[in-house]
């Protein structure tokens, strides 16, 4: 018994104290596990959880705003809030959506229903960019899984105006048109470089533009489309030397701000993304290839007494002077006879490798990325070659012509044309010698005397020195020339001596008026127009007025007749 | 000597994890703080942000001319009233026109003379 017994108490108390340890081992790893979990917590936070989708909604860069060249700004961010639901975690789908609907009446209750009852789904916008009010309903129902995140909203406090540079964003803020589409598509590096990501924030992208430019130059086309009842107009006004176009504006335009942005045809942007048959406007390109090419000089004269004959076609002038010209008097009659013999005496050949070096054959390219390819002629043969002297049968995006005008202006170099700010060091870079300094110089003189004396006159603002050139180009309509239908064109300069400015204006379809005598040439409304833009941007760029003699003596006439005619009204 | 011990550890328990947890309110204090500091800076730059595009909004230089046409007797500027500088010289008068000193008057340094 009593050896059993030892049998029995020997593994007995051997088995007490396995018990005993084994107990204290499980409270040590127990206390353990405590003592982890509660460093855990303390030391190291843990990470709130996150939708994922949302997570990659919210880490984007910030937009940079949009500011014209004086810091104004085109375009910002504000914030909105969203209201976004995570259909996993809602308990009852019906009563969710019976509450959302009751505090926002403008969400479809059926659609909503549909896109919460997807099980699989973590994230869906119950609607986007809501008034504070409409966020606290919402938030105030209490409903697990909906919720709202601050986004951001694009505004362009500045409205119509130069709305078709900065172009729009769509609901995500992702750019659809003009610099906002640059911003995220070519100019993605240069975004990127604006931004900081450690403050999350990002500086602003400056443009060329300026406002106040912006705006004398719309409101004058506008004025100017009313009065002369034209479908369409625009302008550009550019700095020669720089390359920087300081105000660009398509008329009719748009409202950056509205929801809704389905642009009709006539809201395209006429000077990037339409092709115009500029007429006589690129006789200054005739000319100045033929200076180049040393064809003719000051002093060639051309006889414009009959009309040009080449195989069945005739070329004729507006108005004949029927007698020979000199190369200035044909410059400022507009003759398409000279200008037509001109390009012929240059040669084909010649004369498209010339229009391949002002870069018209091809597409120009600026960081708003509606441009259009210019329209060449299928076949370019001896009748192509006179007509395209004149302006006609060739059609290019008004900016490129003036980009090329403003080249034969300031001296022969090329910059291209941009919507950014640039310094003169970065243009001088990208600057291209196109024609001869001399050449440069004749067209200057010609273009001066042209507003003096020619076509241009009604531009001529006393005291700014105004060189310009005007087209009247008949639409084509139903594949023939309208009489009646007409594109109506300035380009120009000043001030001449040491151009600084280069500017287009261009009107669609205007009607002739009885002050303007039945006539709707060019001279008579795009010309006028032109000159009332100039007066008013001209104090504003820091043109300085000079006067001669003879100006002075105009502007003496001028007050006189407007005294008589005062005293006779 | 072993209870001595053991009061002292105790103590030494109490003490420290009152400072513990005193520091760690501390801490949460502070936490708080940044946090709203940094809501405070981020509602101030929105703010700033929205300032600046109603500002500009307000500025339009549309609205301006309006406002100008409306309320203003202005005209655009034209050539011939830019005046340059040499042009001025002609008309400054060689002779200074008032000559206060010579009458003992200052009325500028009367002005500072009172406010000291």
């Amino acid at each position: 018994m009593s050896a059993e017994s030892f049998e029995l108490d020997g593994p007995g108390r051997i088995g007490g104290q396995n018990r005993v340890r084994l107990l204290s081992m499980f409270f040590v790893f127990a206390f353990m596990a405590i003592a982890f979990k509660l460093v855990m917590i303390t030391a190291f936070k843990e990470k709130e959880e996150t939708n994922p989708e949302l997570a990659a909604h919210l880490s984007r860069i910030p937009r940079p705003d949009i500011v014209d060249r004086n810091g104004k700004v085109l375009a910002t961010d504000i914030a909105v809030a969203s209201l976004y639901a995570d259909p996993r975690k809602i308990p009852d789908v019906d009563e969710a959506v019976e509450l959302i609907t009751a505090a926002l009446p403008d969400v479809n209750g059926k659609v909503l229903r549909q896109r919460l009852l997807q099980p699989k789904r973590a994230f869906i916008w119950i609607k986007r960019q809501v008034s504070p009010e409409e966020r606290d309903a919402v938030y105030n129902l209490g409903i697990p899984g909906v919720g709202y995140v601050n986004e951001r909203k694009r505004v362009y406090p500045q409205g119509r105006l130069a709305a078709h540079v900065v172009g729009y964003v769509d609901v995500d803020t992702q750019g659809i048109a003009g610099i906002e589409k640059f911003l995220d598509n070519e100019g993605a590096i240069y975004t990127a470089s604006l931004a900081d990501p450690e403050t999350q924030s990002a500086a602003p992208a400056e443009l060329s533009i300026d406002v106040r430019v912006q705006h004398i130059l719309t409101d004058e086309v506008s004025k100017a489309i009313t009065k002369y009842k034209a479908i369409a107009g625009g302008g550009i006004v550019m700095n020669v030397e720089t390359g920087e176009i300081l105000a660009l504006a398509s008329l009719p335009d748009f409202n950056p701000n509205a929801d809704t942005k389905a642009l009709s045809k006539e809201q395209q942007n006429h000077m990037l993304s339409g092709v115009y048959e500029l007429g006589s406007v690129i006789k200054a390109v005739t000319f100045a290839m033929a200076f180049d090419y040393g064809v003719i000089n000051m002093n060639s004269k051309y006889d414009a007494r009959y009309p040009l004959v080449i195989g069945n076609a005739r070329i004729n002038d507006y108005r004949g002077q029927n007698r020979v010209l000199t190369v200035p008097e044909i410059f400022t009659n507009s003759s398409n006879i000279g200008t037509a013999k001109m390009a012929l005496d240059v040669g084909i050949e010649r004369h498209q490798e010339f229009l391949r070096r002002m870069g018209l054959l091809d597409r120009l390219e600026t960081e708003v990325p509606e441009t259009a390819r210019p329209l060449l002629p299928r076949r370019w043969g001896k009748l192509a070659s006179a007509t395209i002297a004149f302006g006609h049968g060739f059609a290019v995006q008004p900016l490129q012509g003036l980009a090329v005008v403003a080249a034969l202006l300031n001296g022969g170099k090329h910059v291209p044309p941009t919507f950014m700010r640039r310094s003169k060091e970065e243009a001088d870079v990208l600057a291209q010698r196109i024609v001869k300094e001399s050449t440069s110089e004749k067209m200057r003189e010609l273009f001066r005397l042209n507003a003096n004396i020619g076509s241009a006159s009604k531009a001529n603002v006393i005291g700014y020195r105004v060189g310009g050139k005007t087209g009247t180009a008949e639409k084509v309509v139903g594949g023939r020339y309208s009489k009646d239908k007409r594109l109506t064109s300035f380009i120009g300069a000043f001030p001449m001596e040491r151009p600084r400015y280069a500017l287009f204006v261009m009107l669609d379809e205007p009607k002739p008026l009885p002050e303007t005598y039945g006539f709707a040439t060019s001279g008579w409304n795009a010309v006028p127009t032109a000159g009332k833009i100039i007066e008013r941007i001209a104090p504003l760029l820091g043109v300085e007025p000079q006067f001669t003699s003879e100006d002075l003596a105009k502007l003496e006439k001028q007050a006189k007749d407007k005294k008589a005619k005062d005293k006779r009204g | 000597m072993l209870k001595l011990v053991n009061a002292a550890l105790v103590i030494a328990v109490l003490v420290s994890g009152f400072a513990l947890y005193s520091l760690e309110h501390r801490t949460r204090g502070a936490e708080r703080d940044v946090a709203k500091i940094k809501r405070e800076i981020s509602e101030s730059r929105e703010a700033i942000k929205l300032l600046n595009a109603e500002w500009s909004s307000l500025t339009r230089p549309e609205r301006i001319q309006k406002l100008a046409e409306e309320n203003l007797k202005l005209q655009p500027t034209s050539a011939q009233q830019f005046v340059s500088v040499e042009d001025l010289l002609v008309k400054v008068p060689t002779e200074v026109p008032v000559k206060l000193e010579e009458e003992g008057k200052d009325p500028i340094g009367d002005i500072l003379e009172k406010m000291q």
